[in-house]
């Protein structure tokens, strides 16, 4: 089997792995970062979102292959205490309810939160409208990047 | 309902089990649990030991709903500490809390454990106040709870909980320790947010599919293709050469018969899988078409209307003579739960002993399965109950677990079994189709005086699977019928001649109970006929509504229907959606409000207006806005009720505008969330969500706010373009059609 070598939350890591493996079972079953989750397997559902060179992918869709050389940032590596604007303010409006979808809606909300700091609704409603909530969490989705996106203008 | 309990000193004792304080006691889920219960069989323990930690091993399971937030504030209301210093642990069924049973569902968990809970606090909280004032010499009086600790006020001398535990443990319970009034709670009633916000947003938050045990393999399956499809001969080879595969294995524990593939990790099973060469053959419902089936449902499904569910006066007599009638019926279709963590299951099967990992509704179903597959006895196998990534019914089958702990067993291997997206979506048990037929009788006022309901009704597969069979060795059951069909059974209104009755809609479809289980079809039916009656009569249909609730208690059965209840949730939803003034104008877009009120179980009281607009050419439908008014009880924690308002009503949309499950030849169409559309954010109405101060019983609420949805929507599309949309999703082309 080749081996690959990603930049995986600031750490440079050997990957022994099919080619073709998608990179979010490198994550999971490799790596063992458990925080991105399998939703749909076929990059509709956005449950294991992370950061490629600071653009949010679905993990589920980029093979190792693809991946080589490349720079990801997994919910375990976008704050480890949880301080993230968004992770802050994820608690502050009770977002999750199973939280399933979670570690895939804040990767999306912060990225969308480097290129636009002060989305509106209509722009926060296309980044995440390709994200499944099941248990319907979307008011205080929407309420929470807002809150995230006054906490980096004020903290700038 | 109130649910009976039984004596106190059946109810709660001490167990001196451990150093500290240690209280067993038993929460009742509903007062036929507590009848059929002879003997005290405690299901949750309430701790302190002297290190001041407070431990409570709690009987409900986390999925969403905030179980684990708000049962420690109910201790903590009691007990006088800090909620967040309350502990939960999970318990597994078996062994050191014997007696134990985990199982959530019905929306029962905050009603249930309400009282018991605080009994359960409180006591603990007199036992230590009287330990306090045994050591000091002083009377109870003088001494004071807080914040976990007990002080002597007069002289300030102060001992924590965690000092007093032991010496606590040693005095005698008491009966009947008083409790707050619910004017005085100072927790409860308040906004806590949930308390494992954090794990959650770190993704350190561990579901049943994060489990990792050394040595683990994992599985995946690939299930017969159709309904009652059995397996014929499979070639493994081309599946053993891919890299990482190390089994391939059929499996037939679990509803449908398949090959499972189990390898080093999750991508080499999945290309195993792929590499499968299986021979199918078909069974006798692989030809199942639900288009016929539904057809079937609103023609001849109803001349099987066996059950009489309900008869008050003579509706067959008061309908021939009512001056005007109409008569209409409904159809929901079939649903998949799609929870976002897809079903799995890690099992370790050894010789005489075996550990299960599980996302579950249900450790008692999971505990059969699993003992009966391995033939262990129940007291060698441990369950871990896992966090839960989206119930909403699934998962209170264990189908999945009897599938993993066969693969363990026949390898001799620890393995983590995982369901794809399309197993998920297409092998469930899925929410069943139903119709709802209706006619109505007004009189020469305009008052409706006779309705007839025929409702339908499919045996829910649970009970097989809880009878431990595989549905396929068996013909679909048939006239298991549930004659109390939620939502026909306790319709609150007050219509003088009332028949309902109840037909047997089973399909070979395995279905289960789906968020709400009967109310989303039966009230989608009723709350959409009443408005069809309501504009038959010229009659505003929110004060048409009204018009049918007396203010009184009407008793149907064991519920005790607060019709006062009821009648005021309506009239605040009118003040505060705007139901009296017209509806705002747009360019391009026709707009219209319709209503939707329902009852969850005699205890939780609902009303709901759904404002829509359409466009001009019918090409598109909007939900701009809903106000949701609610009478629950008690409200023990608005924010988490406001969340699951909010859930209930996006899970209500979903299955009102765009999703269903189709079968053809004898499988599921739709297989992801492409084709099996749920809401997205972008969908999402604006709403308003007012919960009435109330002082009654806090009621269920997790599924309470689906059923008032769809009607609500199909009202207000019938009021924004004069279509009257009777089968669900209501989607641009129905209204176009």
């Amino acid at each position: 089997m080749p081996v690959f070598t990603v930049t995986v939350n600031g750490r440079a890591r050997s990957v022994t792995a099919e080619a073709d493996m998608p990179l979010l079972w490198v994550l999971r079953d490799r790596l063992n970062l458990l925080g991105t989750k399998y939703g749909c397997g076929v990059g509709v559902c956005g449950a294991c979102t992370v950061h490629e060179d600071g653009r949010a992918v679905r993990s589920c869709t980029v093979t190792i292959a693809a991946a080589a050389g490349h720079a990801y940032t997994t919910i375990e590596g976008l704050s480890p205490a949880g301080t993230h604007p968004c992770q802050r303010a994820w608690i502050d409006e009770d977002v999750a309810q199973c939280g399933f979808c979670q570690p895939g809606m804040i990767m999306e909300a912060a990225a969308l939160l480097k290129t636009t700091p002060a989305p509106t609704d209509q722009q926060i409603d296309e980044a995440l409208s390709s994200h499944v909530c099941r248990c319907g969490t979307y008011t205080r989705l929407r309420r929470a990047v807002h809150r995230a996106a006054a906490t980096v203008a004020t903290e700038r | 309902m109130k649910a009976g309990h039984p004596s106190r000193r059946q109810f709660l004792k001490s167990t001196g089990a451990a150093a500290g304080l240690t209280l067993a006691f038993r929460v009742q889920a509903s007062a036929k649990q507590a009848a059929g219960q002879p003997a005290f069989e405690p299901n949750a323990y309430l701790r302190i030991t002297p290190d001041d930690r407070v431990t409570l091993w709690a009987s409900k399971l986390e999925m969403g709903q905030g179980v684990r937030t708000l049962m420690p504030m109910m201790i903590a209301e009691e007990l006088e500490v800090d909620w967040d210093r309350v502990q939960i642990e999970q318990p597994s069924p078996g062994g050191k809390f014997a007696g134990i049973e985990l199982h959530t569902s019905g929306s029962d968990s905050s009603s249930s454990q309400f009282r018991t809970l605080r009994i359960a606090g409180a006591a603990a909280r007199e036992m230590l106040v009287a330990a306090a004032a045994r050591a000091w010499n002083v009377d109870v009086s003088a001494c004071r709870a807080a914040r976990g600790a007990v002080t002597h006020t007069p002289t300030g001398r102060r001992q924590t909980y965690g000092q007093l535990a032991t010496a606590a443990a040693a005095l005698p319970v008491p009966k009947s320790p008083a409790l707050k009034d619910a004017s005085a709670f100072q927790l409860l009633g308040t906004r806590i947010r949930r308390v494992d916000g954090l794990a959650i947003v770190t993704g350190k938050a561990a579901y049943g599919t994060d489990v990792r045990v050394p040595g683990m393999l994992f599985a995946t399956i690939e299930h017969a293709p159709t309904l009652s499809a059995t397996l014929g001969q499979f070639d493994a080879l081309a599946a053993l050469r891919v890299a990482g595969v190390k089994h391939v294995i059929p499996v037939t524990r679990g509803i449908h018969p398949g090959v499972a593939v189990v390898a080093t990790d999750t991508w080499a099973a999945v290309k195993g899988r792929r590499a499968l060469r299986i021979d199918w053959r078909p069974g006798p419902y692989s030809t199942f078409d639900s288009d016929q089936f539904l057809a079937g449902l609103q023609r001849e499904a109803f001349d099987r209307a066996t059950f009489p569910v309900r008869r008050e006066g003579d509706a067959a007599a008061a309908m021939t003579s009512a001056p005007r009638q109409i008569e209409a019926s409904y159809l929901f279709p079939f649903h998949a739960h799609a929870t976002l963590e897809t079903m799995n299951c890690t099992a370790d099967v050894r010789a005489d002993s075996a550990e299960i990992w599980v996302p579950t509704q249900t450790d008692v179903r999971t505990l059969q399965q699993a003992a009966k597959v391995t033939g262990l006895s129940p007291d060698k196998i441990r369950v871990h109950c896992q966090l839960v990534g989206g119930g909403f019914g699934r998962r209170l089958f264990a189908d999945f677990v009897a599938e993993a702990v066969e693969i363990s067993k026949t390898i001799g291997q620890p393995v983590q079994l995982s369901w794809t997206r399309q197993d998920d979506m297409r092998h469930g048990y899925f929410q069943p189709a139903t119709a709802q037929w209706f006619k109505g009788g007004l009189d020469a006022s305009g008052a409706l005086v006779a309705l007839e309901h025929k409702t339908q009704n499919a045996a829910l597969t649970i009970y097989d699977m809880h009878g431990g069979r595989n549905i396929w060795t068996h013909a679909p059951p048939t006239r298991q019928i549930d004659p109390d069909v939620w939502g026909a059974y306790d319709n609150p209104y007050e219509i003088r001649h009332l028949r309902v009755d109840c037909a047997d809609a089973t399909s070979p479809v395995p279905v289960g109970p789906w968020r709400a289980v009967e109310y989303p079809s039966t009230v989608f039916g009723r709350e959409s006929f009443l408005d069809e009656l309501a504009h038959l009569a010229g009659a505003d249909p929110l004060a048409f509504r009204l018009a049918l609730l007396p203010r009184n208690v009407k008793t149907v059965g064991e519920y005790a229907i607060d019709r006062g209840r009821l009648a005021r949730v309506l009239e605040t939803v009118r003040d505060r959606s705007g139901w009296t003034q017209p509806v705002s104008l747009a360019r391009g877009r026709r707009r219209g409000r319709g209503v939707a009120a329902n009852v969850y179980h005699a205890d939780s009281y609902i009303a709901m207006v759904a404002e829509v607009s359409v466009a001009s050419d019918l090409s598109d439908l909007r939900v701009d806005r809903i106000t949701t008014v609610v009478d629950c009880g008690i409200a023990l924690n608005p924010l988490g009720l406001e969340g699951q308002t909010e859930s209930g009503i996006t899970w209500g949309l979903s299955a009102t505008l765009l999703g269903k499950i189709d079968f053809r030849t004898g499988a599921a169409v739709q297989s992801t969330y492409q084709d099996f559309r749920v809401l997205r954010i972008d969908q999402m109405p604006a709403l308003d969500t007012h919960i009435l101060d109330s002082h009654a019983r806090p009621g269920g609420y997790g599924e309470h706010p689906v059923p008032p949805v769809a009607p609500a929507v199909a009202n207000a599309v019938f009021a924004a373009t004069g279509k009257r949309i009777r089968t669900l999703p209501i989607t641009p082309d129905k209204i176009h059609a």
